[in-house]
């Protein structure tokens, strides 16, 4: 697999990163800009991002969202799992019945998704809030767990599951001892997609929030209403920032890791 | 296994910890507490000193939310599950919202500030002896222009806007009462015509309008104005005060046939939990020298008369903004037509909107 890549590949990548990261750039330039609207730059100022760090309601509102994305994501691995394990122990017609049903989730427009929330939530008389768009985040993310998991789960080897029985390993030592960590890295998948999921819905969370419980894209879509204002982009820029620094000590994480898979080798 | 169950405990702790901080937060900042208030209202509509005022001068907490539209807003209220006190509905909505038994009958007893509210604004068709609400800023509709791009053009009918010179150059805001009712008011009826020949007459000249024509738009209208990229805009009174604000070569003006008196009110939902602090933000708000205050921040029409005096010069003298009487006395409120003439009204809209240019 090693092709000496040509110039046309290399100017081909140099473009496509530069359309992707471009406006993101564009956006934190704008961030210092003294001016106050995103048409000229006038000066250097630090002002907005003053006034970011001294609005706690924003802040709350970021922490919201943050936990939100954790806890539904976590919920819904759990869930998702244990309904990847299920589907998959059906028989070939209903396993494919099952899997269309759970795609049809996944296909289905968020707006809709988020009005049958909202309806369902009325009708069972839950206040909308923190529970509210905790729950309906958990249900569209268990989905795309399953459908993460489920591959996975397909690839193993059946035999691997009757050899563990053979030598006597009882129905929960071969869940926590084979399977589990067998789909693992599909587990952590179907999480961390789950969480950026979660991370940056709007649809669905703007049907269900109410009473002073609001998440960060909700939010940034009221302001935006009325004419960004430059802090959020001076919110946007920490963002990035911070989802950066989160993608460095991924990959750290994973490179320790994988030296040791390497290291020890049984 | 052992890695799972790492990130299933590192997960519950942050989340721990991230929960804590919040309640932490919201309770320094007052949002948990049981004497609360929570107002609903347009973005940035409101001067944030004041609502601090207020919390320093009753002990009342203020949770501040805002909406973007009048059907959104209507949305929540009437899904319930939220704990609104005060609301800021434009006066159609408001007679939808009563026609839903929506709102709570004020206590004007406990208002007495409300007499300093102009006699004009009040008892208007949409809530007769103001039962339900009381007038937050009102304003008009009317042309927005830029005199840089369009030298010796001046507007002060709604006619002028035929000119054949004005080739795709206007922007309409994209309502179907407001732009039927620019033609109705540009042949000299009334807004609220339900004559249905009227209606097809003014439908007819609209549709001779449709060269001069850039974009039938929303919010967009702000900026593009704002950004010199279009030069007149039919728009509300509001916006073109955002965008003179923003761009100071824009002008602003009220054609002399008469247009559209509009009014965003404060009204009490039915989803209200403390009646009480309700009431008493309520006057707050109508207090001569808060209104003043609250005006030169939003920089819309203030309904409060004793405010006037406490205000700048400038701003109570600037015509385009308080339209003298003879002009007042051509502007109309929208009338609740009825669903049907509602909809003969969309039709038209619509019929203009799909107009071969």
């Amino acid at each position: 697999m090693h092709h000496k890549s040509t110039p046309t590949a290399k100017i081909f990548l140099f473009i496509i990163f530069a359309i992707l990261y471009t406006p993101i750039f564009f956006l934190i330039f704008y961030s210092f800009n003294s001016g106050g609207t995103m048409s000229h730059f006038e000066g250097f100022t630090l002002d907005w991002y003053k006034e970011l760090f001294h609005d706690t309601r924003l802040f709350i509102i970021v922490l919201n969202t943050l936990v939100i994305a954790l806890l539904s994501s976590l919920i819904a691995t759990i869930i998702g799992v244990f309904g990847a394990l299920s589907i998959h122990a059906y028989k070939k017609r209903m396993k494919n019945t099952l899997l269309s049903l759970n795609n049809v989730l996944i296909v289905s427009p968020d707006v809709i998704i988020g009005a049958s929330f909202l309806i369902l939530f009325t009708f069972a008389g839950i206040k909308l809030g923190f529970y509210s768009v905790l729950l309906s985040h958990i249900a569209f993310s268990i989905p795309i767990v399953v459908l993460l998991v489920l591959p996975k789960l397909m690839e193993m080897s059946p035999s691997l599951v009757d050899a563990a029985k053979d030598l006597g390993a009882s129905n929960w030592n071969v869940l926590t001892k084979v399977v589990l960590p067998y789909i693992t890295p599909g587990i952590f998948a179907g999480f961390f997609m789950a969480l950026t999921y979660s991370l940056d819905d709007f649809a669905v969370t703007f049907f269900v929030t109410g009473n002073g419980f609001s998440t960060l894209s909700v939010e940034i879509y009221s302001l935006a209403r009325q004419g960004i204002s430059l802090n959020i982009n001076a919110l946007s820029a920490v963002l990035f920032v911070v989802t950066i620094l989160l993608v460095i000590v991924y990959y750290f994480i994973t490179q320790r890791t994988n030296m040791k898979g390497v290291g020890i080798r049984k | 296994m052992k890695k799972l169950l790492q990130l299933f405990i590192a997960g519950i702790i942050l989340s721990a910890i991230l929960l804590y901080a919040i309640q932490a937060m919201n309770e320094s900042q007052g949002y948990s507490g049981e004497n609360t208030l929570t107002i609903y209202n347009w973005g940035n509509y409101i001067d944030m000193d004041l609502i601090k005022q207020f919390e320093k001068e009753t002990g009342v907490n203020v949770i501040y939310e805002t909406f973007d539209s009048n059907e959104a807003m209507l949305t929540k209220i009437q899904q319930g599950g939220t704990t609104y006190d005060i609301a800021v509905p434009s006066e159609y909505m408001i007679d939808k919202m009563r026609e839903e038994d929506l709102l709570i009958p004020l206590d004007h007893r406990k208002l007495p500030n409300l007499n300093n509210i102009d006699d004009r604004f009040m008892d208007l068709p949409f809530d007769p002896g103001n039962k339900y609400s009381i007038p937050y800023f009102w304003g008009t509709v009317g042309i927005a222009f830029n005199p840089e791009l369009l030298p010796n053009k001046t507007f002060t009918s709604w006619n002028d806007l035929w000119d054949p010179a004005l080739k795709n150059e206007i922007l309409l805001v994209d309502g179907a009462r407001e732009v039927i009712g620019m033609g109705l008011n540009s042949l000299g009826y009334s807004l609220n015509d339900t004559n249905k020949q009227h209606l097809q007459e003014a439908s007819q000249k609209l549709e001779t309008l449709t060269p001069n024509i850039k974009a039938i738009v929303g919010d967009e209208n702000k900026l593009l104005m704002q950004n010199n990229e279009a030069a007149i805009a039919v728009l509300w009174s509001g916006d073109a005060a955002d965008i003179m604000w923003e761009n100071e070569a824009i002008d602003y003006v009220v054609p002399k046939e008469g247009s559209n008196l509009w009014f965003d009110n404060m009204v009490i939902p039915k989803t209200v939990k403390n009646i009480e602090a309700a009431h008493q933000f309520i006057n707050f708000m109508l207090d001569p020298e808060i209104a003043a205050q609250n005006t030169e921040y939003v920089a819309y029409s203030t309904p409060n008369k004793a405010a006037l005096s406490y205000m700048d010069e400038e701003m109570v003298n600037d015509e385009r903004f308080y339209p003298p009487p003879e002009l007042t006395e051509k502007l109309e409120v929208y009338k609740n037509l009825g669903p049907k003439m509602l909809s003969y009204y969309n039709d038209l809209f619509l019929e203009f909107k799909m107009h071969p240019k």
